[in-house]
């Protein structure tokens, strides 16, 4: 599901991003994912249809990839350590690979309530069909 | 009792209407009837052809040279029937699901061995919109992998349990490999015989659509629809089409052969036996051949008149009357295959394929009345008018024939070739059907069912 986001708003205004664009790589890091080597994509709540489905969406290789980052993620939890600095993930990694399906499954799932919901008005010319 | 003047009302007001009214509607078989012949004509590259028959409503098609024979790998002309009316750049699945709804049409897409139909029939009002549509499939369809697994593998996985739950499809088909091998030989269902999904992935049926929705490769056909309002839309809507193939495929181009041979598959069902000798062309192709079709009518095996088994000489030789004969002259752009199907219980549908050698013997030494041929010709000369004015098949048969070889099937004509055939060359058909090497295939029980050795074939 994806959340409310300011981003757009803050994207919109070229001086505001510049702005909000160091405080929000501080962020980032300060969150402590990258560090055990996760995207923020992983941290994303799967216990709904729409996350569900968006996972059994992804390509092979890519559900092979979370699966061993959050496997990863799971060990270093347990043994209260951090991962070695090279293998923490780069900013650039941090790329927004489930999200995107998941807002394709929203706005098909917007798309279908919109349709539910129409109001019909006939055609003039079909008036008498 | 009737009195005089009730019984004779709908008569009197019958001779009123039509003294007042001159009859307006032609024969069909009438050589100049104006609705019945299909306009041809080209926009920007895209053939297209129309026929304004008069109706409130309109069939529209997009005929694809793609279907299995022209397939590169196994399985690419099913999924593109089943990824056809899928999303595009512009609107979602539910969006043309919807809007179809909305106004009241009818979507359909389906393969045969030579092409693949999409298919809308809608109100006439709507054609822009439905001419809009197929241009859109065609150009921007999303060959998405998610949908892919969702929606189209099931029911290809669907349509192969059909296949396998039925011998008498499995009978044709197989007959057809025999026949041609390779390109028209292909299944075009999903048969057991081929790794059916293997060579599938989004990617590779991506890529066949550019060849298949190539502007050289496709026809629109339009049934009930004015020809310069098809001209324009098509010339409006067609732009985002490929022009050319994006790679020159060479599967199935080459001319056909034909080979011939047996195959025997156990089937614990039911039984079907398949006898098949070269055809004829479709009538736009190089090998036409009209006595074929007389011959299909002559051997026939369906009866067309209730309580009857009809004047066909297989109807009548049949075993028993639970045994189901048909004869099938299979046209295709540049072969056929001239098709005899028996269904039932096995020792009688053994007994029946007995007597249809016997039969076309009889009918190549000439053994056969005048007045049979006579028969024949005007039931195989009504059979392809009426196959004609069948909507559907019109529009394929037109469609095929623009693609294929740049003319429309003009149903007038092809009647008047059945009318010249004569009785000699009829026989010299059927001599010639025994000359060849014949294909037989029979599926079901195996130890009734003969071998076409033991029928006195050839093989």
């Amino acid at each position: 599901m994806s959340a409310p986001s300011l981003a757009p708003f803050i994207l919109k205004r070229p001086w505001l991003q510049k702005w909000v664009t160091p405080l929000a790589k501080w962020y980032a890091n300060a969150a402590g994912y990258r560090q055990l080597g996760l995207k923020a994509d992983d941290l994303i709540p799967e216990e709904n249809d729409t996350v569900l489905l968006a996972l059994k969406r992804l390509p092979p290789n890519e559900a092979y990839d979370r699966v061993f980052r959050l496997r990863r993620a799971f060990q270093c939890s347990m043994s209260h350590s951090l991962l070695p600095k090279t293998e923490w993930t780069k900013p650039e990694e941090d790329t927004p690979y489930l999200s995107e399906v998941i807002t394709e499954i929203e706005t098909e799932m917007k798309e279908r309530e919109d349709l539910e919901s129409m109001v019909l008005q006939k055609r003039a010319k079909n008036a008498g069909h | 009792m009737l009195s005089r003047t009730t019984a004779c009302r709908g008569v009197q007001r019958a001779a009123r209407t039509s003294a007042i009214r001159p009859v307006q509607r032609r024969g069909l078989a009438a050589p100049a009837s104006g609705s019945f012949q299909y306009q041809s004509g080209d926009a920007k590259g895209v053939k297209f052809a129309s026929r304004d028959f008069a109706g409130p409503t309109t069939t529209l098609a997009l005929v694809s040279k793609s279907g299995t024979r022209y397939q590169a790998l196994p399985g690419l002309a099913e999924a593109l029937q089943n990824f056809a009316f899928r999303s595009t750049d512009r609107r979602s699945t539910l969006r043309i699901v919807r809007e179809a709804e909305l106004l009241g049409a009818e979507l359909n897409s389906y393969h045969t061995r030579e092409n693949l139909v999409l298919e809308a029939k809608f109100l006439r009002d709507d054609l822009p919109y439905f001419v809009e549509l197929f241009g859109e499939l065609a150009a921007s369809t999303k060959y998405q992998p998610h949908v892919y697994t969702e929606e189209v593998l099931p029911l290809i996985h669907f349509a192969h349990q059909r296949f396998l739950a039925n011998p008498t499809e499995m009978a044709v088909q197989s007959a057809h490999a025999l026949a041609f091998h390779r390109g028209l030989g292909t299944p075009t269902a999903s048969a057991s015989t081929t790794p059916y999904t293997k060579y599938l992935d989004p990617e590779a049926i991506e890529w066949y659509s550019k060849i298949a929705y190539a502007k050289s490769n496709i026809a629109v056909v339009a049934n009930g629809a004015e020809h310069s309002e098809l001209s324009k839309w098509v010339n409006e809507f067609f732009d985002g089409v490929p022009s050319a193939p994006i790679e020159q495929v060479k599967t199935g181009t080459e001319q056909t052969t034909y080979f011939g041979g047996e195959e025997r598959i156990s089937h614990d069902r039911a039984n079907a036996f398949v006898l098949a000798f070269p055809g004829s062309s479709s009538f736009t192709g190089k090998f036409y051949k009209p006595e074929i079709a007389v011959l299909g009518s002559l051997l026939g095996g369906q009866s067309s008149i209730k309580w009857s088994p009809g004047f066909s000489l297989l109807g009548n030789a049949k075993a028993s009357p639970n045994t189901k004969v048909s004869t099938t002259s299979a046209i295709y752009s540049d072969a056929g295959l001239l098709y005899t199907t028996i269904t039932g219980e096995a020792s009688n549908v053994a007994k029946t394929a007995k007597s249809t050698v016997e039969v076309i013997q009889k009918i190549a030494s000439g053994k056969i009345t005048k007045d049979d041929i006579t028969k024949a010709k005007a039931a195989a000369k009504f059979k392809e008018l009426e196959f004609g004015q069948d909507v559907k098949a019109g529009l394929l048969l037109t469609g095929d024939g623009l693609v294929n070889n740049n003319q429309a099937y003009q149903i007038d004509e092809v009647a008047q070739k059945i009318d010249g055939v004569t009785e000699e060359q009829v026989k010299a058909a059927a001599k010639s059907l025994l000359e060849n090497k014949a294909t037989v295939s029979a599926v079901g029980d195996l130890f009734r069912l003969p071998y076409a050795s033991e029928l006195g074939l050839n093989v």
